[in-house]
Formats: structure tokens, C-alpha cells, sequence
């Protein structure tokens, strides 16, 4: 099934670097950074999807909240910063 | 990348914290935020299609308009976009 959630908890993984110039909803700040999943959410259609079809109910895609390094995005600071991302964005990190 | 996109970016001034008592500096701004939701509710658009339009306005226009602002060329470009209003409306609206 599509909406089958491919990565779990602890996992590591990627965000994609070029995610392009349409609507999409990955901050350019985690394109090509690694993270680490925490949470995996109920699958939802994709925003880029969703706008592509003018508007239509898309098939639902894996969610998850994804927690980075201040230190890896912007190169300083001690906290994390957890940015929800669909698994369009993402690819298994090492 | 598009203008919205300023997580991490430096050069924009600090943020203004002011607190108000008022949601909406001016009626207009009420007014289109009713709009808003009524035109949701009739599945006029999405909120990701509304994402869309604010992010598809010109870096200039996005930078140089306040936040309702945004909202307003957004909902003219959507509306437009799906024929729900005519161009001579918008026109006319406008002052021509």
C-alpha cells in the first residue's frame, strides 16, 4: 500500500536537497540535512499534490516529524528542531 | 527557492513583537479573513492551493505587502485562476 509508513522510529534519514521551486512544504533549511524520525502520523495527501491537481483529494502519503541538529541546519546552537516532512522528501540516510 | 521560504536567513531586521488588543489593524482586514473562511467552506480552493498563491506572488509584492495584504492578492490570483470571478470584477473593483 502506498500509505504504508517505510521508515520508524529512530531511524535516520535524509531530506531530499533540491526539492524544487512548486509548493511543497520542506524549509529550505532541512533540504539535504539527516535527521532522525520520531514520530510517524497518520498518512496525508501531498501538499505539492494537491495543488498540482488544482485542488483535488490526493492519495494519502507517510507523515512523520523528523528531528535535526540546530548545529547541523545553521551551524550553531545547542536545541534541536523537529520539522514535519512527507516521505516524498525523504530517503534513507547511511 | 520562494520568498516565504526565510527560515535560517539573515538581512530582514528584527521581528516585530509587538503585542495588540486588536486581531486586525483595519475592518478590510476582518472582512477578507470572513471571506476567507466562507470561500473554504465552499471548497472554492485548498488551504495548500492557498499556500500556493501567497508563495507565487512576486518577491517584491511578497516583501513589500503586510500579511492580509498577501492574503488579498492571493485569493484575487485563486479566484481568477478558477473562474469563480471575471476579470472585468477585479477591474472595476480596483478602480480600473
Amino acid at each position: 500500500m502506498a500509505d504504508r509508513a517505510h521508515f520508524g522510529v529512530t531511524e535516520r534519514v535524509r531530506c531530499l536537497p533540491q526539492i524544487g521551486d512548486h509548493h511543497h512544504r520542506a524549509p529550505g533549511y532541512v533540504q539535504g540535512q539527516v535527521g532522525e524520525v520520531v514520530s510517524v502520523y497518520p498518512a496525508r495527501p501531498l501538499p505539492d499534490a494537491v495543488v498540482a491537481s488544482g485542488g483535488r483529494d490526493m492519495p494519502a502519503v507517510p507523515f512523520y516529524g523528523v528531528r535535526f541538529l540546530a548545529r547541523d541546519l545553521f551551524g550553531e546552537g545547542q536545541h534541536s528542531v523537529t520539522v514535519d516532512l512527507w516521505e516524498t522528501y525523504l530517503e534513507k540516510s547511511g | 527557492m520562494r520568498p516565504h521560504d526565510l527560515g535560517g536567513a539573515e538581512g530582514f531586521g528584527p521581528v516585530d513583537t509587538a503585542e495588540s488588543d486588536h486581531a486586525f489593524s483595519a475592518d478590510w482586514e476582518a472582512r477578507l479573513f470572513a471571506m476567507n473562511v466562507a470561500l473554504r467552506r465552499r471548497d472554492a480552493y485548498t488551504s495548500d492551493e492557498f499556500r500556493d498563491a501567497i508563495e507565487r506572488l512576486d518577491p517584491d509584492t511578497y516583501y513589500g505587502s503586510s500579511y492580509y495584504e498577501r492574503w488579498l492578492a492571493a485569493i484575487t490570483t485563486l479566484l481568477l485562476d478558477k473562474g469563480l470571478v471575471p476579470p472585468e470584477a477585479v477591474e472595476e473593483t480596483a478602480g480600473g
